[in-house]
């Protein structure tokens, strides 16, 4: 068995009186995609945002390749390897392709100077390598597709060192050619073998489409967790809806 | 169409449909408009040795303050503070000069009284700065508040050390103070020798007319190309825009946004007190009422030149190229008789509102809003 690059242990994160997460468990391999499904108000994003230092927790521990970690910062979240891709994906619409590739991290020459035609070249090989082939990294992100602005934010991501990809609901707010692009992308990353994936999604067919492995969420605990063939279909669809039988919700919809 | 990807959808466009599309080619094109207007309507006069002079004198003073206005633009504040800046910048070089340094350091030089004032306003630059991005006010109202401050602040220290609004019949410190000289002073006096051995630029004597430009020119093209550069060519370039953009995503990958912000209001400030100074050295006067709506003036060239209220876009040729239209127009009625001096203001109200139109369109076609 690999060892998992990251691992969280009996994460508690209490905001005041209120328990966001309560003892989660968690552990994320490298070229594996690990599906994180939960409802709204289950603690994804509280445990995402742990994970990527913007919270820090109240008690359990993270480690990283089996070394105890402690993010003060997104910053050292980051260092670590942690990449996350956020809904909004943090990309500025009036810039170019590489200009937002390159973002807060631009590659410097002498008096600052921008290193304009090789960051031009590695924003459009990185693209390509995760499937989008830009024939003008000058282009303005405003009039890029959504799906493409997503492969953008993997792209940076993993560019700048991410060994760990969380992605924020990267198919919703899609159409639907363009959360299958997603998809492939997700793929093409796990095909790599050296990154491991957090895939957090509400769509459970999108789920079972790319994901090696499960973890369940509702009110904060992890209510359930496997592999992709161990859980079954019907299981899954119970899982996401929160520990909820489908005859029952059935039943409760016909009663009204 | 399986083998159709999303990238082709986007068209290639041809390099002059890119060439019109860029932000400064409304600006060139009314820019052009303005200059061959006015060459008949003055009948050659605006651009006679003199009339370049004069012209070039007012577009400086524009380029510079419409400069520094355009790149806080860019990063996404206002500055509404520059023309009380000048009033005040102003005020303190001619009152150190009559009256000596403060604190009864003695008598001040040009040198002293430059770098003193520079390094107050770059202080007040960096206080309007600070205030703006700790608060999260709008710098629209806190750069209000000290369009006002400075401006009454300018007016009691006239009235108060001076007993008068206004101080005039300074020494000429060109001659002896090469900071006079190069404030106030006159540059690229070779084109005038040129012109006057070609057989142009002679007065009715018979002399040569007019030995230079103003050396306020020579300063607008160094800060017109230092802000380009930096913009177009440099990491912090990158920074400004991304700030303007979207502040939140550029945070987001490390980009100093407050400090950016910080930066350039100092920079207005800067450029603020770069036009008093030439215009303090080279008229060897100052009044406390100079500078005054300059801010918005500034504004609109910078608007008219291409760049995006809303931040994120925008660039410094353009921005020339708005300086140039603005200041012959300003000055037209110098040249051209029949010509009731409100019609700047009318052109101005006309331009600005067209310009907007225009930029709003440039946003909506790359945002996709279309």
């Amino acid at each position: 068995m690999a060892e998992p690059y990251l691992r969280v242990e009996n994460l508690i994160k209490k905001f005041g009186p209120f328990m966001a997460l309560n003892g989660v468990n968690l552990e994320v391999y490298p070229g594996e995609v690990h599906a994180l499904l939960g409802d709204n108000g289950a603690g994804k994003s509280t445990l995402i945002k742990t994970l990527a230092g913007v919270h820090q927790p109240s008690s359990g521990q993270l480690y990283i390749e089996g070394k105890p970690v402690n993010f003060r910062s997104p910053r050292d979240a980051s260092d670590a390897g942690i990449g996350t891709v956020y809904q909004d994906l943090a990309v500025n619409q009036l810039m170019s392709v590489t200009r937002n590739f390159f973002m807060g991290r631009e590659l410097k020459g002498p008096l600052g100077t921008l290193r304009m035609a090789e960051m031009d070249k590695i924003a459009h090989d990185e693209m390509l390598k995760i499937g989008i082939d830009f024939s003008d990294p000058t282009q303005a992100v405003g009039t890029m597709s959504g799906g493409q602005r997503q492969t953008l934010a993997i792209a940076r991501a993993i560019y700048f060192g991410a060994k760990v990809l969380i992605l924020d609901e990267p198919t919703s707010a899609l159409g639907q050619k363009q959360q299958m692009e997603v998809l492939k992308t997700i793929k093409r990353v796990r095909k790599r073998g050296d990154i491991a994936i957090i895939f957090i999604t509400h769509n459970e067919i999108h789920s079972q489409l790319v994901a090696d492995r499960y973890t369940f969420l509702a009110l904060g605990q992890v209510i359930g967790a496997g592999k992709a063939g161990e859980l079954s279909h019907d299981e899954i669809r119970r899982l996401m809806a929160g520990g909820a039988e489908m005859k029952d919700l059935e039943g409760e919809l016909a009663a009204i | 169409m399986s083998d159709r990807s999303e990238a082709d959808r986007l068209t290639q466009e041809s390099a002059f449909m890119r060439l019109v599309r860029r932000p400064e080619a409304g600006a060139f094109i009314v820019m052009l408009v303005v200059v061959t207007a006015i060459t008949f309507a003055s009948d050659f006069k605006a651009f006679n040795a003199l009339g370049l002079k004069n012209n070039i004198a007012i577009i400086s003073q524009f380029g510079i303050i419409a400069t520094g206005a355009a790149m806080l633009m860019i990063a996404g504040e206002f500055d509404l503070s520059i023309g009380s800046m000048i009033g005040f910048a102003g005020m303190s070089m001619a009152m150190m000069l009559k009256w000596g340094l403060p604190f009864g350091l003695g008598e001040a030089t040009p040198l002293t009284a430059f770098i003193l004032t520079m390094c107050m306003t770059l202080f007040i630059g960096w206080v309007i700065g600070t205030i703006v991005v700790r608060s999260g006010l709008s710098s629209f109202i806190v750069t209000l508040a000290f369009l006002f401050f400075l401006r009454g602040v300018t007016e009691v220290c006239f009235r108060l050390i001076n007993q008068s609004t206004q101080i005039s019949g300074l020494p000429d410190f060109k001659e002896e103070s090469w900071v006079a000289w190069i404030l106030g002073g006159e540059v690229f006096g070779w084109v005038y020798d040129l012109w006057f051995q070609l057989g142009g630029n002679i007065n009715r004597r018979g002399e040569q007319w007019v030995d230079g430009f103003d050396s306020r020119f020579l300063w607008w093209l160094v800060i017109a190309f230092c802000a380009w550069f930096v913009l177009a060519r440099t990491q912090k370039g990158n920074w400004i825009y991304a700030t303007g953009d979207n502040k939140d995503s550029a945070r987001a990958n490390g980009v100093p946004v407050n400090k950016v912000k910080i930066s350039l209001f100092m920079f207005t400030a800067f450029c603020a007190t770069m036009f008093a100074a030439c215009q303090v050295f080279d008229t060897n006067t100052a009044d406390a009422a100079k500078g005054n709506l300059m801010e918005l003036n500034a504004i609109a060239i910078a608007v008219v030149g291409g760049t995006l209220m809303t931040g994120g876009f925008g660039s410094v040729i353009g921005v020339a190229f708005g300086a140039v239209t603005f200041g012959l127009v300003a000055n037209a009625v110098f040249y051209i008789p029949w010509l009731d001096g409100s019609f700047y203001r009318v052109f101005v109200g006309l331009v600005l509102l067209a310009a907007v139109f225009a930029n709003e369109r440039i946003r909506k076609r790359i945002t996709g809003g279309i």
